[in-house]
């Protein structure tokens, strides 16, 4: 009876994983609408979602908690708490950086250097990866997740791609400074997003094997 | 139940082998002691036989006796001792075997040493002359004799506890082991004990009843998913957690899925934002329906709660796929856009004309020239309906259309007769090149369609352009190709040209008079017919249009 009410609390902190990341990919979809179609509404939603998203995040901190406190969980189970524990905080992080890439674009209205510079691409890939990254803790899909962890370079490689361009257009002329600036700074925001994403795969594979690709499998094997 | 029959076999050999032990011991002792006092007794005789003869010398002379022998007066006073020095010992008087003995001739007592570990058996008889002689011997007390037999009683203990056990777990299986055996499948068949037959026979009739229940329950469930199955709809059954309990093909399909996992949770299967809601709400108790996107296709969800006697037992969601709905009801919104609009032109310049000759605004010899306008549009007004009709005949396929042998070549020289004059008026010559064909259609419909491609190749056409119309019959199709040598339409707008008032140019469709009809009938007219329509197109060189009938 204890063990099955464990269980069905388990199930809801997946659910509500699922949910928080769905949020996630919503925000950052609207955000990057906001931005390539200038759209005052999905900018809008983007708050919304980040809002929704901080509530979330206290929701699932706090189920864990009791799930902590109450069930003293171990082995596997303790590691699917504690890294949901660390992968709400980077959900978190993206939704915040969806918000913020959502509140500069209300003062970019200038649609045709917009377009020149990559940062489209970059949202694409964004929005890919983190979908993805959703996706492989949704099936703890180990592969979808290493391939998650791999596509951040692509998105790496497109940041340094955007800080040329934009080098380039400042180096043109010096009024488009601060619109520079501002798309710099989103640049940079859907890089951190990647990397937000990168972590949630790997908290996914430290879920499934007990250890990071990145430090070995020596925690794992033990 | 072995465990238990070995417990109580085990428990009761323990108790009764010490049982047997204690009362075997207590019996033996007891018989052991009688026969000391036997002993005792009779070397009491002997001994005051003895000393009746011999008085002390007999006693004197005895060598070491076995047994200690005392002998003492009348008043008590020690007179022989084999084992100590009379004169050191005090009065015997009041011991109780002695002074038994002086009131009933002989006496009998025991006495425990202190350590409890050695026993006196006192023996007294009294002589003739009143003397007493008294034999005693030691012996070992039961306490004593006990711990002195521990050892080999542990042996013996040991061996009958082990093999106590061994036979208790024999008997315990052997018990058992007729009960494990049943074939709980075919329980009737057992021979066990008498006492367990009708619980066999219960279970019997049971495990028949479990068989035919499993049965229907399976045809049940095999009649559903069949039914689900064969449904073009998605169909999910969730229980009140929102675990998937069913599924059918349908809803894989619209979701995306290839094989789900067992017992999966839906968030797990789609994660957006209106499925959520609509699952929420259907496991909220409240009844949803939403349109959703998933990979491109457009989804209708019904999601409905499933109440068992007030409380929520699960949700049920239907999905639809509504792609070609959505995407047919954009075409029609799109469609009265355009006839709205279409028709207003026209009618706004009527509107307008009138008004100005209404007003007075127009001389008696402008008159004419204001109402031909007015008669003009007009005009344009009742071909497009007339179009329109025409096209929604066509789409409603109507049976009523009689087909007959239709001449073609006649056809084409007729449409050509009558476009002649319009052609003649942009300079453009046309060209035709026919062999006799009879085609099984709808004349007014084929009609309509040479005319209509044969008029925008002149219409669209340039100052001295050229039209080629011709009519080839081959083995198995008819092949009706006009060409011109005109404006031609863009590669991007190839693709529209026969959708409902489309025109690859809309600055030029004021000069040019048309409804952007045509070839839409003309599309419709060949799907009729189930011929083809093939659109080759160059800009600013030329059009040409196949269209190519099978022969039934």
């Amino acid at each position: 009876m204890v063990r099955s009410r464990f269980d069905s609390q388990l199930e809801q902190l997946d659910i509500e994983m699922i949910k928080m990341g769905a949020l996630c990919e919503e925000a950052i979809n609207a955000a990057m609408k906001a931005f390539s179609e200038n759209d005052d509404v999905a900018a809008q939603i983007a708050s919304e979602k980040e809002n929704e998203i901080d509530r979330k995040e206290r929701e699932i901190e706090g189920l864990c908690m009791r799930l902590l406190l109450q069930q003293q969980p171990v082995a596997r189970d303790l590691r699917l708490i504690s890294s949901a524990l660390k992968m709400i905080s980077d959900m978190e992080r993206i939704g915040d950086q969806a918000a913020d890439i959502a509140e500069i674009t209300a003062f970019l209205k200038d649609n045709d250097t917009k377009s020149k510079v990559h940062i489209r691409d970059m949202g694409i890939a964004a929005i890919k990866m983190v979908t993805e990254s959703v996706d492989s803790f949704v099936n703890k899909d180990m592969k979808l997740a290493k391939s998650v962890m791999e596509y951040d370079d692509v998105l790496d490689n497109l940041f340094v791609e955007v800080k040329q361009e934009l080098i380039d257009l400042i180096g043109k002329d010096k009024a488009n400074g601060e619109f520079c600036i501002d798309l710099i700074m989103i640049a940079k925001y859907l890089e951190r997003i990647g990397d937000h994403a990168t972590n949630i795969a790997e908290w996914v594979e430290y879920s499934i094997t007990g250890g990071h690709a990145k430090m070995g499998m020596e925690e794992g094997n033990k | 139940m072995t465990k238990r029959i070995f417990w109580a076999i085990f428990g009761v050999a323990m108790v009764m082998m010490l049982a047997v032990v204690g009362l075997v011991f207590g019996m033996m002792y007891a018989f052991f002691s009688a026969e000391q006092r036997e002993d005792l007794r009779s070397q009491a005789f002997y001994v005051a036989a003895g000393i009746e003869d011999d008085q002390m010398n007999y006693l004197e002379q005895m060598q070491s006796p076995l047994n200690r022998i005392t002998w003492v007066d009348e008043n008590g006073v020690v007179l022989f001792d084999s084992k100590a020095n009379p004169e050191k010992m005090d009065n015997h008087r009041e011991r109780v075997e002695i002074a038994a003995a002086f009131e009933n001739k002989e006496g009998f007592s025991q006495r425990y040493s202190n350590t409890l570990s050695e026993k006196t058996v006192y023996y007294a008889l009294r002589l003739e002359d009143g003397t007493v002689v008294r034999v005693s011997d030691l012996t070992i007390s039961p306490i004593a004799l006990f711990f002195t037999m521990t050892q080999p009683l542990a042996f013996i203990l040991a061996f009958a506890i082990l093999f106590s056990v061994f036979l208790a777990l024999q008997t315990a299986k052997k018990i058992t082991k007729p009960i494990n055996d049943i074939d709980l499948e075919q329980p009737e068949l057992a021979v066990v004990y008498d006492e367990l037959t009708p619980l066999l026979r219960r279970i019997a009739v049971q495990n028949k009843q479990i068989y035919w229940q499993m049965r229907e329950l399976k045809c049940q469930k095999q009649e559903f998913d069949t039914i689900t199955s064969n449904m073009q709809e998605g169909l999910l059954v969730l229980d009140a957690q929102g675990d998937v309990l069913s599924y059918n093909t349908g809803a894989l399909q619209l979701m995306g899925i290839e094989t789900p996992r067992e017992k999966a949770n839906v968030f797990q299967l789609n994660r957006s934002e209106g499925f959520r809601r609509s699952v929420d709400s259907a496991l909220a108790g409240i009844h949803r329906e939403e349109t959703i996107q998933i990979d491109g296709k457009i989804c209708k969800i019904f999601a409905n709660p499933v109440m068992q006697e007030d409380t929520l037992a699960g949700a049920i969601l239907l999905l639809f796929d509504v792609t070609e709905q959505e995407e047919r009801e954009k075409l029609r919104r799109e469609f009265t856009a355009n006839v709205s609009h279409e028709l207003k032109t026209p009618l706004t310049s009527i509107s307008g004309f009138a008004e100005i000759m209404k007003n007075g605004m127009v001389q008696g010899e402008d008159v004419p020239r204001f109402a031909g306008k007015i008669y003009d549009e007009a005009q344009r007004l009742i071909q497009m309906i007339q179009n329109i009709i025409k096209l929604s005949k066509l789409d409603e396929k109507q049976r009523n259309m009689e087909r007959e042998a239709v001449d073609l070549e006649l056809l084409i020289q007729d449409t050509v007769k009558r476009l002649e004059p319009i052609a003649e008026k942009k300079g453009v010559t046309i060209s035709v090149a026919t062999q006799t064909a009879v085609f099984i259609g709808v004349k007014q419909v084929l009609q309509e369609m040479i005319y209509n491609l044969s008029d925008n190749a002149i219409r669209y056409n340039y100052e001295n352009g050229k039209v080629n119309i011709s009519l080839e019959n081959k083995e198995k199709e008819i092949v009706i190709t006009v060409s011109d040598t005109g404006m031609g339409i863009a590669p991007a707008n190839q693709a529209r040209v026969f959708e409902r008032f489309y025109r690859a140019n809309e600055s030029r469709s004021k000069e040019t008079e048309g409804t952007g009809l045509g070839l839409s009938i003309v599309k419709h007219g060949a799907m009729l017919h189930n011929g083809k329509i093939n659109l080759v197109s160059e800009l600013s060189k030329g059009t040409k249009i196949t269209l190519t009938f099978p022969k039934q």
